[in-house]
């Protein structure tokens, strides 16, 4: 995978979310983007369950196992600012196993769904973030796919980002500081969608005026 | 109305339990040639593979009495493979007149980072162990011939030493639960390795 760079589009003034989704998706169809299929990306939340706290006397660590469409016999397990395990998809049969020693907040399952875009050799990736019926944010992944060094691409990337997120083009992603001649992978994109979906988890939630 | 064949099941790995039907028997060092020379003869007609794994017992301990296993195992002689973690559950109690030993089994096959990721997970290492040996296979039984070392000093892989002057042989088959026939063919093929070595349902339990 090429480096990628995943931020959020804020809700616009006085729009919903599905509007501002519409906004952008023109803007990148004007631009000469191609739409091509759909996406998901989805995180479960686990939390180490009381009874094996006790034993190691540390407080309850939270365990994210994402999935990506674009890798669709993948899964991948993190812990913030911890290691990024990519797994195949049995690993979720293991995490039923595991019930005893995990429990999985089902209430804070998150994902984003949407639709994919080609524009040369750019695939971005809007999405609506959802937490159970209600849509929550916006979610915009960009790679560019010729390049696998952050630092080698990073003006490009954001150039690119500029011609149509404008004043809310993001800053450069936490991952890339880490890694300044390193390999870019897929965990890192995880990384990045972990850290989004925590950030909308934090915000309040998507005022319900102003949609319909 | 029979039930799908198992290719046509979702590729989500969600639901299928998959069972390992084990039979385990042993070989002293001088026999080990007339064994690999009839497996040559018997199984699938394949470049002789060898390999030299490391295998890593991880615990998780809760509550519960008995506490969590799982093993990583990483093969160091082939560079760039993926390490494999497995999860057995207990063996199914019951049919005497079943063959093999049938226990619950999740393979997954995993990134390098999998020992980081398990201790920040609460699992601790137990024991670990290197194997070298020989695979074969048949269908979709395999068959392993292999030694087992012990490694003196944690973590190097370097300085092992032999556990005993025998091969464990080991005739397995992973398949989805409730196909009893193949506890029946996996006997029929080990009746063909008789009397170089006898191949049992071993019960882990009795020996501890």
């Amino acid at each position: 995978m090429g480096v990628t760079c995943v931020s959020q589009m804020p809700v616009a003034e006085g729009k919903s979310v599905q509007q501002t989704v519409e906004l952008l998706t023109r803007k990148l169809e004007m631009l000469g983007a191609e739409k091509q299929g759909t996406f998901c990306v989805d995180c479960e939340t686990y939390h180490t369950a009381a009874s094996t706290l006790g034993s190691q006397g540390q407080a309850g660590k939270l365990m994210y196992v994402m999935h990506n469409s674009e890798y669709p016999l993948s899964c991948f397990a993190l812990f913030e600012n911890g290691p990024c395990l990519t797994a195949d998809t049995n690993f979720d049969v293991l995490m039923v196993k595991l019930k005893g020693f995990f429990q999985s907040a089902k209430a804070s399952k998150i994902e984003t769904r949407g639709t994919r875009y080609q524009y040369c050799d750019f695939l971005v990736k809007v999405g609506t973030v959802t937490m159970g019926p209600s849509a929550r944010g916006i979610s915009v992944e960009v790679e560019y796919g010729p390049c696998v060094v952050a630092s080698d691409c990073w003006s490009l990337l954001l150039e690119f980002l500029q011609s149509f997120l404008g004043s809310h083009t993001p800053a450069a992603p936490a991952v890339f500081g880490n890694k300044h001649d390193a390999v870019y992978g897929p965990a890192d994109t995880m990384v990045q969608y972990m850290e989004l979906f925590n950030k909308i988890r934090k915000q309040q939630q998507v005022p319900v005026a102003g949609i319909r | 109305m029979e039930a799908p064949p198992v290719t046509m099941m979702p590729v989500t790995g969600g639901t299928i339990n998959m069972m390992e039907y084990l039979l385990q028997g042993s070989v002293l060092d001088h026999s080990l040639e007339s064994l690999i020379h009839r497996l040559r003869g018997l199984c699938d007609n394949m470049e002789p593979e060898t390999f030299l794994d490391h295998e890593m017992v991880f615990l998780l301990k809760g509550q519960q009495a008995s506490p969590f296993v799982l093993r990583a195992r990483r093969s160091m002689d082939r560079a760039g493979t993926p390490w494999h973690l497995r999860y057995l559950g207990q063996p199914e109690m019951g049919d005497k007149n079943r063959h093999a030993l049938v226990r619950n089994c999740v393979d997954i096959a995993t990134s390098e980072n999998l020992t980081d990721f398990l201790m920040e997970m609460g699992f601790r290492m137990d024991h670990e162990f290197v194997t070298k040996g020989h695979l074969f296979r048949k269908g979709i039984m395999k068959i392993m011939v292999y030694k087992i070392f012990r490694i003196l000093v944690p973590g190097n892989t370097d300085s092992t030493e032999a556990l005993s002057l025998s091969y464990l042989v080991e005739l397995s088959v992973v398949a989805p639960a409730g196909q009893d026939m193949v506890s029946d063919d996996m006997r029929n093929f080990a009746e063909q390795l008789k009397p170089l070595v006898h191949l049992e349902k071993i019960d882990p339990k009795r020996l501890m």
